[in-house]
């Protein structure tokens, strides 16, 4: 018994070695973000200063309009994971029922294309139809991550859940729309949450497709953080709070939907991008 | 047994079988991906299928639009684009095969593709080594487990442009956290990120930093479905842990470290924010890849023909690398079939 | 060089040395001539594109006063001069750019921009009385800024705002610690910066750009000490000359030698927060980066910056300089109202703030000149100094051709490699063949 105890020490040691870069990077980060320029400029560095910065967090929202950002960022993630959803959901479905592994091909080729070789059409496109200037082309181009990571892990939701019931309420004569929305989709519900999540979040930390898609007035925040960056590589404090403002909302979703993450991710072996 | 299983199905009693089934399925769906030729076999099955059931296609429908339009009128446009002497501003002119020759004989190019390989295969190697061994550990049962896991995870969850930013103050040469930590240990002071020889090494760091955990859990949920019997069978005959290992566990897991291999494999061939954010590919071009290199050809000298022409080539390459990936694991499945 | 076109007139050298007294913001009033109908556009919305620096944050702390003049609501915003200069030309480009005034760097897009046809012509509004003040004329810019802001049809595109000319920023304390004096020429440049750097108190002599593309002005600025620049009149690259390879391994010896560790990933505004420190001796930079050197909020050097002229070359005396201006995009819908913010941003009051705040040099003589002005400037007596004499040796540092960005992305590379060791006659060799095509093809089009 002792000997079992023992090696669950010896475990979570192991994993508290493994687990220490993103523990100390994270302590990091806040650190700086606390901090007055003095402190940050102190050599031997300093962790827990005497005096808490809490002026770096005000200064993010007060100078760089990053409530605008914030909310920016919130439509674009939110108009481009719903718009995934209704037509990734039934396509995961259709592709599953049918075992069409053509459609999924397709899928894992927007998969493997870098997204810059789609920002030069797109961007070009764009500009023709004269949407350049407004939230839309973000949305547009953010549909390249959002729809595979949905239709991904619901291809594979679907393949798992029993046909049994679905059979059945062919057999009594249901349309194939009404067996989808009566039978398989409350099923499904766990896989929608999980493909929610993990589209949001990769749609929200998306970058390139903002620097060159986004003006002034469309801006989403990881643009946003990385413009401050550049100037203001001098000002550690504001700059670090600007980037845990910015990444805090996937952090806290990862926390608390832990569970649901690590199952999708285990199972569609996905990821955005 | 399985650590996942219960969040994710909700669907019957019988967990395990589900998650077996799963994994199994996802696993089949990667390699058919990649061999048409598995495709047409599996035609007969399919047709068959849409027979029986009702018809599934107006499901499908929407989404292969969607996606076709996103990849279709790009790949077109692109190819098109690859063609034409075009710079921003400036007009346009048919210009042959013009982009591909300059390619050809553009030393930036090919050091840029030296960089990425270089980038790729080390961005590779190290969260698939990590990755396993954390995903070994993650599989057994200790105190706070479920903590450690989701804080593990959130490297690859946080914003990577943001993560980028913290990471090029730590590497700052004067005032950097990292070269204090190292001067506690009497390493002296790196240059890191602004060092022509450290950059892709420090680089690939934080890209290891980043990417482990989605490693480790897909490895993890390979080791969920490995079944508990053959080890109690072998403990008995006295295999030691790095014997079960090697000979049981591993040949189980291998098609998911496969799969780990390959997404691994793609996303590091495609890294942009982080380099973007770090380096611009500096010093110099010392951290130039092809992607970044096609950014600036692209978004700051507007060269859009001969950024098409990049796009294109880079197209292929990743493909092409993806495409042997495969081909080794549809070979090493094929042995395993053999082996059984 | 007698037809410089940036050479001040006597006058104003004159004044230079007048200008000490005061400390404190000079009080002048803003006053806008009643001929021009300020108010006629109020109402309307304007967005302006500004490049990050000194000379932007002036215009934005002031912006309120514009809008309290004209009734005309200005969104302005001043992104990084890298992003800048990329999403402008990407939006400019398209037909239908976001903004309404855009503030361009000439030396870096002036021919760009002209052959895109991005900007309107403005050269009506300056005539019309109702729309410009009767004081702004073109015969009040320095000769230089009208060459910049006309095209080569010589129509006028923009207002010249800023112009700037790279001086050297140095530490008195450091250098009376080691008993060294100020430079005159290349060689006591180098002998300084190898005489102050000691990194065993983390002190270094000398720092400049290290980052690529952004270190390629100060290599240029070092070959017109030579005599030389990159280019001839026709066009024809001259960066191979043994001159343009001694600037460079100038360039290298006060990098490595003299310059903190990481230099290469050094921008201004690193370079800068470095010399800000206290541990540098030498910064070479452009005039308008002093405002927070005399800041005890940002700054350790206080009271001991000094501000010289460029050190005199082997074979000419030369101020690498620059230029920035604000265009009305040929696409906007609000091309009057848009002209009036340029007219205000360059007007005397705002060019007064920006000289008394040191954060640029404006192009109108008739600010210069102005000895209520120049008392007014809270820069210590030796900035304007080195403005007023830098202004007298003033040479383009930049050529004047379409592909810049590659022009300084090409040799900023092979500049960072001489940083890491790299020979700078092969490294210069290799960035010229790779940079003549380029060269060609942009004239091709």
């Amino acid at each position: 018994m002792s000997s079992r105890l023992l090696n669950q020490i010896g475990l979570f040691f192991a994993a508290l070695v493994i687990v220490s870069p993103a523990i100390l990077f994270f302590l990091w980060m806040i650190s700086l973000s606390l901090k007055f320029e003095i402190d940050n400029g102190a050599y031997p560095p300093i962790l827990i200063p005497e005096r808490f910065a809490w002026s770096n967090y005000v200064k993010v929202f007060e100078e760089n309009n990053f409530l605008l950002y914030l909310w920016n960022s919130v439509l674009v993630t939110g108009t481009a994971t719903v718009l995934a959803l209704l037509i990734g959901v039934p396509a995961g479905y259709g592709i599953a029922r049918l075992k069409a592994e053509k459609s999924a091909v397709v899928i894992m080729i927007a998969r493997m294309t870098p997204g810059l070789s789609y920002l030069i059409p797109l961007f070009l496109l764009f500009q023709w139809i004269g949407i350049l200037g407004t939230l839309w082309p973000q949305i547009i181009i953010h549909l390249v991550v959002t729809v595979p990571i949905v239709v991904w892990v619901m291809i594979g939701y679907f393949e798992t859940t029993p046909m049994e019931l679905e059979e059945a309420a062919n057999i009594d004569g249901a349309s194939s729309w009404q067996v989808f929305r009566l039978v398989a989709l409350p099923i499904a519900r766990p896989g929608i949450v999980v493909a929610f999540i993990l589209s949001v979040i990769f749609s929200w930390n998306n970058f390139v497709f903002g620097v060159v898609l986004a003006s002034r007035e469309t801006r989403t925040l990881p643009v946003a953080v990385y413009n401050m960056l550049s100037y203001e590589q001098v000002s550690w404090g504001p700059l670090a709070a600007a980037a845990l403002v910015v990444t805090l909302p996937v952090l806290v979703l990862t926390m608390f939907a832990q569970k649901q993450i690590v199952a999708g991710l285990t199972a569609g072996a996905v990821k955005g991008g | 047994m399985s650590a996942i299983a219960p969040e994710r199905t909700g669907v019957t009693g019988d967990r395990t079988e589900v998650t077996t089934g799963r994994t199994e399925v996802t696993t089949d769906r990667t390699g058919v991906t990649a061999d048409r030729t598995e495709v047409t076999t599996q035609a007969s099955e399919e047709s068959q299928s849409v027979r029986l059931a009702p018809n599934y296609w107006p499901f499908v429908v929407p989404a292969l639009v969607v996606v076709s339009a996103v990849i279709v009128f790009p790949w077109a446009f692109t190819l098109w684009m690859s063609v034409n002497r075009w710079t921003l501003g400036q007009s346009r002119s048919f210009a042959g095969m013009e982009n591909y020759l300059r390619l050809a004989s553009d030393p930036r190019f090919w050091e840029s593709l030296v960089h990425t390989l270089t980038y790729t295969s080390l961005s590779v190697a190290a969260p698939m080594f990590l990755g396993t061994v954390a995903a070994l550990i993650f599989d057994a049962r200790f105190p706070l487990r479920g903590l450690l896991r989701g804080v593990f995870v959130m490297p690859m969850m946080a914003t990577p442009v943001a993560v980028a930013l913290v990471w090029t103050m730590m590497f700052h040469p004067q005032l950097g956290v990292l070269n204090y930590l190292l001067s506690l240990v009497g390493i002296p002071a790196q240059e890191w990120i602004f060092n022509a020889n450290t950059v892709i090494p420090s680089l690939v760091a934080v890209e290891t930093w980043q990417w482990t955990p989605l490693v480790m859990l897909i490895v993890l949920g390979g080791l969920a479905s490995v079944p508990r019997e053959p080890f109690e069978s072998a403990e008995i005959d006295g295999a030691n842990a790095w014997q079960q290992f090697r000979y049981l566990t591993l040949p189980m897991i291998a098609p998911f470290l496969m799969i780990a291999l390959i997404i691994r494999t793609i996303d590091a061939l495609k890294s942009f924010d982080i380099i973007y954010a770090m380096t611009q590919g500096g010093p110099g071009t010392a951290s130039e890849t092809i992607n970044i290199y096609l950014y600036n050809t692209a978004f700051s000298y507007y060269d859009i023909g001969y950024g098409s022409a990049m796009a294109v080539v880079f197209f292929i390459v990743i493909v092409a690398l993806s495409f042997i990936l495969l081909m080794l694991r549809q070979r090493s499945q094929w042995n395993d079939a053999e082996g059984k | 060089m007698s037809s410089n076109p940036f050479k001040p007139t006597r006058r104003q050298v004159l004044a230079g040395t007048t200008a000490l007294a005061a400390a404190g913001l000079a009080g002048l009033r803003p006053s806008f001539s009643a001929g021009v109908d300020w108010k006629r556009f109020a109402g309307t919305t304007l967005d302006v594109n500004l490049v990050k620096s000194p000379r932007s944050d002036t215009i934005l702390k002031y912006i309120a006063e514009f809008e309290e003049l004209t009734g005309i609501k200005v969104n302005a915003e001043a992104t990084p001069e890298q992003q800048q200069r990329q999403k402008t030309v990407i939006e400019l480009s398209s037909g239908r750019p976001s903004f309404d005034v855009v503030h361009l760097s000439y030396h870096v897009q002036k021919r760009q921009f002209e052959k895109g046809g991005w900007l309107a012509d403005i050269a009506g509004y300056l005539a019309d009385p109702t729309l410009t003040d009767p004081g702004l004329v073109e015969s009040d810019f320095a000769e230089a800024g009208m060459l910049f802001a006309k095209d080569n049809q010589g129509v006028l595109r923009s207002l010249p705002f800023s112009v700037d000319y790279w001086i050297v920023y140095w530490n008195k304390e450091l250098f009376e610690a080691k008993g060294v004096k100020y430079p005159e020429s290349f060689d006591q440049l180098v002998a300084a910066a190898e005489a102050l750097t000691d990194p065993s108190t983390n002190t270094f002599g000398f720092v400049a750009r290290g980052l690529k593309n952004a270190n390629t002005p100060v290599w240029t600025s070092l070959m017109l000490g030579y005599d030389m620049t990159p280019l001839d009149d026709k066009g024809k690259l001259r960066t191979e000359t043994p001159e343009a390879i001694e600037a460079a391994a100038l360039y290298q010896r006060l990098m490595t030698k003299s310059a903190p560790p990481g230099v290469t990933g050094f921008n201004w505004a690193e370079a800068q927060s470095a010399f800000l420190q206290g541990k540098i001796g030498m910064w070479f930079d452009g005039v308008g980066f002093a405002p927070p050197m005399e800041n005890p909020e940002k700054s350790r050097v206080v009271g001991k910056v000094g501000y010289g002229v460029m050190p005199k070359g082997p074979k000419a005396h030369a101020s690498g300089t620059f230029g920035d201006g604000l265009g009305v995009t040929a696409s906007s819908e609000k091309k009057e109202a848009a002209y009036l913010f340029c007219q205000w941003a360059v007007s005397p009051a705002m060019g007064a703030r920006l000289l008394q705040a040191g954060a640029g040099v404006p192009f109108r003589k008739s600010v210069l000149e102005d000895p209520k002005v120049r008392e007014g400037v809270t820069m210590p007596a030796s900035w304007l100094d080195a403005v007023v004499q830098s202004g007298n040796i003033s040479r383009l540092a930049l050529p004047v051709i379409i592909p810049v960005t590659e022009f300084r992305d090409i040799y900023g590379v092979a500049l960072t490699n001489m940083i890491a060791g790299a020979d700078p006659a092969e490294e210069l060799k290799k960035a010229t063949a790779q940079f003549q095509p380029v060269l060609d093809r942009s004239e091709q089009g």
